[in-house]
């Protein structure tokens, strides 16, 4: 089945709370997979609102959201309009590309590893973090809260996991994790199409600090499975986007 | 309490222990004197310290995986931060440690952060910290001994000693197994740095109920560890 990206990118947005948000995360998203493509104009307010089924009202405090990320340019009289800037990063296009070429089940693969590395040092650390090494796990899900850039984020959450899986007390599961962070850290902070909302992580790596604080083994694991599924899932979703979409037509 | 058996482990441990302080004492004063005889302390006169860091790796062949200078921030004319590290391989020349002092880099080593730098830098005393997952250096599991190098009230930074962990339960193997009974020492947030029951392998925590139910047979001054034993035979007899 061929879907119109046009469809999908603007299809309505139901999520009855937090529209602003969602309109925000939906057309970064896009044009972080280069779906919506550098220079494009956007559809004339109305059409778009209409299109997305939220008020102007909404729709504008979104663009205006998206333009401070520099992700939109308002271009004012004849020919003007609502434009795309795709992200300036030049490591996006190969990050898109990259992500394009890994199969579905390759990224399952990558998921199923990322997800017993992490979800057995999160389990182990929960038996053996001294109160030393959890507060050193806060100051890093701080550094990731505070952080500015999407560079700073992917640090920051890589250290998160390296840091619980140096508190299982495994060098292996470390080194592990280093090598993890290395392979697909980048793919996860996509520059505005981050897998997991960075609000999200921060909460969920919290979670897993009061399990592994708790010493709650299980929950620990099982928090941190469930949060490594949800990334997994959305990189394939974004994997799927890509290769179904390809370059959207507008018109 | 006195059992024979626990105070020859506390005695082996002691020993070690002043064995690693007293080979990096020798560093500490190279250290020191080379920073007395350098107009601008530079990364290229810590040079002048090799001599007393190999000295102490062949002292402490076969106990010590590495030796080194650790240098406080802002001590150097030449360079924030600093590692003069070397590690022993079995056979051959040491081999220089080079690690990501990057800031801004996933693998950056912020040893400023470390319990074995910030400890000495703090209490201006010696400190054993351990067994811990050192990434990023050395990438293995180790105990690392550190001493604060100080000239006329400035901290310079540390000099240091990594022991393995695994080395570290070998040199205590002999005393371990020839207690009847299960032993296992303890450091001072409560992790098992050797045992000889497999119920608690080192790196282990002992747990808060384990910690009363089990007698503290031996309390260590310097570093202030435990050794804990039950009654309980060990699960597994050697010979």
């Amino acid at each position: 089945m061929h879907q119109l990206p046009g469809a999908a990118v603007f299809a309505p947005v139901d999520d009855g709370s937090g529209r602003v948000e969602v309109v925000v995360r939906r057309l970064a998203e896009a044009i972080a997979l280069g779906l919506v493509a550098d220079g494009d104009q956007l559809p004339a307010e109305l059409e778009l609102a209409a299109s997305l089924n939220v008020s102007t009202v909404t729709l504008r405090a979104a663009l205006a959201a998206l333009r401070e990320r520099g992700l939109v340019e308002t271009r004012r009289g004849r020919g003007g309009g609502t434009f795309v800037r795709g992200p300036a990063d030049p490591s996006t296009a190969r990050l898109r590309t990259r992500l394009r070429e890994l199969s579905t089940s390759e990224l399952r693969e990558i998921g199923d590893y990322r997800a017993a590395i992490a979800g057995t040092a999160a389990r182990l650390a929960a038996l053996r973090a001294s109160a030393d090494q959890v507060a050193r796990l806060h100051h890093v899900v701080d550094r990731l809260e505070a952080a500015g850039t999407v560079g700073e984020r992917r640090r920051a959450d890589g250290r998160f996991h390296i840091e619980v899986a140096a508190a299982a007390q495994s060098v292996r599961l470390t080194r592990a994790e280093i090598d993890i962070q290395s392979e697909v850290g980048e793919l996860l902070w996509l520059p505005y199409g981050e897998a997991v909302d960075p609000g999200e992580v921060v909460r969920s790596h919290r979670q897993v600090i009061e399990a592994i604080t708790a010493r709650q083994a299980d929950r620990a694991r099982t928090l941190t499975e469930e949060h490594l599924d949800r990334g997994t899932e959305r990189l394939m979703e974004f994997h799927w986007r890509l290769v179904t979409q390809g370059r959207r037509e507008w018109r | 309490m006195s059992d024979p058996h626990v105070a020859h482990v506390a005695e082996r441990v002691h020993a070690i222990v002043e064995d690693v302080f007293g080979a990096l004492e020798e560093i500490r004063v190279g250290m020191e004197e080379c920073y007395r005889s350098s107009p601008s302390f530079t990364s290229a006169d810590l040079a002048g310290v090799r001599p007393q860091i190999f000295g102490c790796l062949r002292r402490l062949r076969g106990v010590a995986a590495g030796t080194g200078v650790i240098v406080a921030p802002g001590v150097l004319a030449d360079r924030p931060r600093w590692l003069d590290w070397w590690q022993a391989p079995p056979e051959d020349d040491p081999v220089f440690l080079d690690v990501d002092l990057d800031p801004d880099s996933l693998d950056f080593y912020d040893y400023t952060a470390a319990e074995w730098f910030a400890a000495p830098q703090r209490t201006r005393c010696r400190h054993v910290v351990g067994p811990y997952v050192d990434y990023g250096g050395t990438d293995t599991y180790v105990l690392t001994f550190t001493a604060p190098a100080q000239v006329d009230g400035r901290f310079l930074g540390v000099v240091g000693a990594d022991v393995r962990a695994a080395r570290f339960e070998a040199l205590l193997l002999g005393v371990l197994a020839a207690c009847p009974t299960q032993v296992t020492l303890v450091n001072a947030e409560g992790r098992v740095v050797a045992a000889n029951s497999p119920r608690l392998p080192a790196g282990a925590l002992l747990p808060e109920y384990e910690a009363q139910a089990r007698a503290v047979a031996a309390r260590l001054p310097d570093p202030p560890w435990r050794i804990v034993s039950s009654s309980r035979e060990r699960a597994v007899k050697l010979a």
